[in-house]
């Protein structure tokens, strides 16, 4: 009789069971939703003095620091299945491919079996921090040099992935949108169907402002055990490039954008700022120059420059707005904490086919480069210049033995909860930012730029247009490319919410 | 505030007792005067009228005939009032914002609700004239047809078979109601006039998107799901600026704003109620933060190619709406939630600069205007613009004559609710396609329309306005041409039709085609240039 029950009842019940657990252990190496440790911290990275800065055509050696300048690291593990994520801002004009190399290996040295491909690390695009670029500008020995600088980077960065790595805990997240008028689409069309980057708008030619703005700030809000804002992300897609001609180093509007979120919330805030796509943008105003100076004047006390907003007090001004939009979005959104997100982090290496360089172009290229070499001292401060048409010539002939040549870049694709985070290494023009956005099926996307060496990505708008940030010297991959990376990026964000 | 002045030491009594009397004087004076211790030149008066019908209407706004199923909140006309002696020379002002989608102007039909509201003032008070009234509308589409053009004239049916023999009002006679009450308002702001000032700023406010998107092979589309893989890229530029004026009292309190921002009114855009959009809410949060007498005059700035619409991101939009708390009567595209959201941030955007402004009043700042009328180039229509619109014709009168002749064989069918959406649908895009060979005819006969364009001065700042639903590209243009500090572009001080910009007629979206556009760039340039041409002459 015990044996009829046993066979009648506990048998099937065991396999029942059985089953049941099998398929709960197989949903659990799927499950995507899971305990969130976030670590974080912020490095300093400020070069010493005197340093060579990066971002104009000609060298410019600072002698003055105004600010410092900072790395902001956020190190994030979900432990089912075991996931990490690494997400780094710098306080530089890009990031060349050898950095990443030189940040990976250091952190690899530290912690070995660390997954280093995980690493994202963007540039807040500030063109008064010290260049990160070797060969691009004369190297007088009385500065710092380019590689050490480089490696300096590399070596903190490192330092603050390890901190941040051994000190995470539980965490949870919020994120949420608001909107800051901070982006101005700096190109300029005229008449005659021509372009210009920071182009007048006050003469009887101007038509229009080429394209569009992203005025959406993304935000994450990262909170400890006790319910304290640990950590923030902020998606803006305007770079900091505010007082990119000064010859001091800057962080630009990230420096008081920090100072007022940390005099907030806590001094120890990490603030992790990621560019947008913002190829054809800029913080400065287009138009309405006076009025837009005027309430500078108003708010501020301060008489300004004119209608020149390249001053402390535009950066005073960018940093308020921003930081009104995120302490609003803070307010709204820190009711909604997530405990268990998922966490996913996809790397890919994509070949994007190269914007081809026509004749014509070669030959205006070597006109400019020669009008450059002829004078010494031109010459040698235009090392920059010389090298980008160089750049153009050298493409031109490569053209003739790879008629199809390929840009390899990588793209960093992540999920967190119901938001997604999509990088690409260029100045990304807004219009492909825009793209993504409206096609991915998360709820929110923070497409992050500069996470790599740069170079413009333009619109086949812009490029009838012309003029900087749109010809050849400025480009590698044009429209073409602009439209595969988008749709790549596209198809493995959605890859996420099958 | 005033002040003693430093008094020398007199002899001691003899001193003690005239400065006594100086003193006295002196705070009398300041008293008499209050704060404003110079001479009054600029008068400032306000006035609202409510102009919500008191009966069904038809509401304006989408293809179709709607009837009114009930009021959602009022439409009002609110007018300023401004009167400058400065010099000796009196300029005289009134400026009405009004809840409406658009102010006839006589431009499309006889109907002129501007020629009305001016007749009516001019005659309660003669010293103005004509010219000195600028009329502008928000654009809400949940308001009244405000037409002398009857219902079965505008959508093919009678309103009493459109009401299914319920009571309504004719077009019409909402038409003379509403004249009669904007002019009481701009009569009642004129009365109301007492010494104040005014103050300018510049703010900010995201409310107004692009509305229209461009697929891979240039070809654009209003609104539409911009998640498709053919989407490329939002066709046209956003302005993001909020041009404020404020006026105060003579004890400097706040009495008004005229709030400026390049988005239409149409958040609820398909409701069958009336309403004011968000102007409903804006006013009354503004109220509840500043004042609630406070007087809100609002425009819209060059806005023909914008929405209040978000073109992507709706989910997350909701979401934040519900966590502002703001989804009590539902969020997303079309919600309460939308306008309350859009309220919040203009809210903000005004309250933002509003020290600086208290801080900064000017008490006689220079006033000035002119109105003209200019000869605009029309956009001529061509062989394929009439080869289309006969294609329109051809579809659409078939179906129209059809649903009619099934409604006259069927009358019961007329006391379904909304049954006449289909026929007047059908009606409005048989008479677009109509109306576009009658234009080609016209331009033959004269290739220019006159349109009225106003520009005033108040201090630093310029007022400019159009009639149009004018694309943003062009109020730009105007703006960085101008002289003055700031520039308030208003459209819709008239009839509307859209003015759209080259790029958009070659992508061919609804708002640039022919049918939609009685003019084009090359008039759009003509309007830039003049406009330009009088805000520099008030300089």
């Amino acid at each position: 009789m015990v044996d009829i029950l046993y066979n009648a009842v506990m048998k099937p019940l065991a396999f029942r069971n059985f089953c049941l657990g099998a398929v709960l252990c197989l949903l659990a190496s799927f499950a995507a939703a899971d305990e969130l440790r976030v670590g974080a911290t912020t490095v300093d990275i400020t070069p010493q003095l005197p340093v060579s800065l990066d971002g104009q055509m000609a060298l410019r050696v600072a002698s003055k620091i105004e600010t410092p300048l900072e790395a902001n690291v956020l190190v994030l593990e979900s432990l089912s299945p075991q996931n990490t994520s690494v997400w780094v801002t710098c306080d530089i004009v890009t990031i060349p491919t050898e950095l990443l190399d030189l940040i990976r290996k250091a952190v690899r040295a530290r912690l070995p079996r660390f997954n280093t491909r995980n690493i994202m690390v963007n540039a807040s695009h500030t063109h008064t921090g010290g260049v990160v670029r070797a060969n691009w500008y004369p190297e007088p020995d009385s500065i710092v040099k380019v590689t050490d600088y480089q490696h300096f980077i590399a070596e903190k960065v490192a330092e603050g992935i390890e901190n941040a790595w051994k000190t995470r805990e539980k965490c949870t997240v919020s994120w949420g949108i608001g909107y800051a008028k901070v982006a101005y689409n700096r190109r300029a069309r005229y008449e005659d169907g021509t372009a210009r980057m920071y182009g007048k708008t006050d003469g009887d030619d101007f038509r229009k402002i080429e394209g569009y703005e992203d005025q959406s700030i993304n935000t994450l809000f990262f909170w400890n055990p006790q319910g304290a804002l640990k950590a923030t992300c902020i998606n803006v897609a305007s770079p900091a490039q505010i007082v990119e001609s000064r010859y001091t180093v800057n962080a630009d509007y990230w420096h008081p954008l920090r100072e007022i979120l940390r005099k907030e919330h806590h001094p120890s805030l990490v603030i992790l700022g990621w560019v947008g796509a913002a190829g054809d943008q800029t913080p400065r105003p287009m138009y309405e120059h006076s009025a837009e100076a005027r309430m500078l004047r108003l708010r501020y006390g301060e008489p300004g420059q004119g209608n020149d907003f390249r001053t402390d007090v535009y950066l005073k001004e960018i940093a308020r707005r921003i930081a009104e939009c995120v302490n609003d979005t803070y307010r709204v959104v820190q009711k909604e904490k997530h405990e268990n997100v998922t966490l996913a982090h996809q790397v890919l290496d994509l070949n994007l086919p190269m914007r081809p360089v026509k004749e014509e172009e070669v030959v205006e290229a070597r006109k400019m480069q020669e009008e450059d070499l002829a004078d010494p001292i031109r010459a040698t401060q235009m090392k920059r210049r010389i090298a980008w048409q160089q750049e153009v010539i050298d493409r031109f002939e490569m053209q003739k033995t790879i008629p199809n040549p390929k840009y390899p870049v990588e793209i960093h694709v992540i999920r967190l909860g119901d938001i997604a985070i999509a990088s690409n290494p260029f100045e990304l023009f807004t219009e492909y930012g825009v793209q993504m956005k409206a096609r991915s099926k998360s709820l929110q996307t923070f497409v992050v730029q500069l996470v790599g060496p740069g170079t413009y990505l333009p619109t086949r708008y812009a490029e009838e247009g012309g003029h900087y940030s749109a010809i050849v010297q400025s480009v590698r991959v044009g429209p073409e490319g602009g439209q595969l990376l988008v749709d790549k990026t596209v198809e493995q964000i959605n890859r996420f919410w099958p | 505030m005033c002040q003693l002045p430093n008094n020398k030491r007199l002899n001691m009594s003899a001193g003690i007792k005239y400065t006594h009397i100086y003193s006295l004087v002196y705070h009398l004076f300041c008293l008499t005067l209050g704060p404003v211790a110079f001479s009054q030149t600029l008068q400032i008066g306000w006035a609202t009228t409510d102009i919500t019908p008191t009966q069904p209407v038809l509401i304006q706004g989408q293809f179709h005939a709607r009837l009114s199923e009930g009021v959602k909140d009022p439409l009002t006309a609110t007018a300023l009032a401004i009167e400058s002696q400065k010099g000796g020379q009196p300029v005289r002002v009134i400026m009405i914002g009004l809840d409406l989608i658009s102010v006839a102007d006589g431009l499309r039909d006889n109907s002129n609700l501007r020629k009305e509201v001016r007749e009516r003032v001019v005659k309660a008070i003669p010293e103005l004239k004509p010219t000195d009234i600028s009329l502008n509308a928000t654009h809400t589409h949940t308001a009244p047809v405000t037409s002398l053009r009857s219902a079965q004239e505008i959508y093919g049916v009678s309103l009493e078979e459109i009401a299914g023999g319920k009571k309504a009002i004719e077009p019409r006679e909402y038409y003379y109601f509403a004249a009669e009450k904007i002019a009481e308002a701009a009569i009642n702001a004129w009365k109301n006039r007492k010494p104040g000032g005014v103050s300018y700023g510049l703010s900010k406010a995201v409310v107004g998107h692009n509305r229209l998107q461009v697929d891979q092979a240039g070809k654009s589309l209003m609104y539409g799901n911009t998640s498709r893989p053919e989407f490329s890229h939002i066709e046209g530029y956003e302005d993001h600026n909020l041009n404020l004026i404020y006026t105060w009292d003579t004890s400097r309190k706040l009495t008004g704003v005229v709030v400026n921002i390049a988005v239409p009114s149409q958040v609820s855009e398909h409701l069958y109620e009336i309403s004011a959009d968000f102007w409903n809410e804006t006013r009354a949060l503004m109220r509840e933060e500043l004042g609630k007498d406070l007087y809100v005059l609002p425009q819209v700035s060059a806005a023909g190619d914008q929405s209040p619409h978000f073109m992507w991101n709706d989910k997350a939009e909701e979401r934040m709406q519900k966590l502002m708390g703001l989804d009590k009567d539902g969020t997303g595209r079309n919600s309460m939630g939308r306008r309350l959201q859009i309220a919040r941030t203009i809210t903000e955007g005004v309250k933002a600069i509003l020290p600086y402004m208290k801080e900064n009043i000017e008490w006689d700042p220079i006033v000035a205007q002119k109105t003209e009328n200019i000869p605009l180039s029309r956009r001529l229509l061509g062989p394929d613009d009439l080869a289309t619109a006969d294609k329109e014709t051809a579809e659409w009168k078939p179906k129209y004559e059809q649903m009619l002749a099934e409604i006259k064989a069927n009358p019961d069918k007329t006391k379904e609710k909304r049954w006449y959406t289909a026929i007047t649908i059908a009606h409005t895009r048989y008479r677009r396609g109509r109306s576009v060979h009658e234009r080609y005819e016209a331009e033959k006969r004269n290739p220019k329309l006159p349109v009225e364009v106003k520009v005033i001065r108040i201090g630093d700042v310029a007022i400019a306005t159009n009639p149009f639903e004018l694309y943003l590209d062009y109020g730009i243009r105007m703006k960085v041409k101008s002289p003055a500090v700031q520039t308030f572009v208003v459209q819709l001080a008239g009839g509307g039709s859209y003015l759209p910009t080259r790029r958009s007629i070659l992508g061919g979206a609804y708002g640039a085609v022919p049918a939609s556009t009685l003019f084009g760039p090359e008039g759009g340039t003509e309007l830039v240039e003049k406009t330009v041409e009088m805000i520099k002459s008030l300089w």
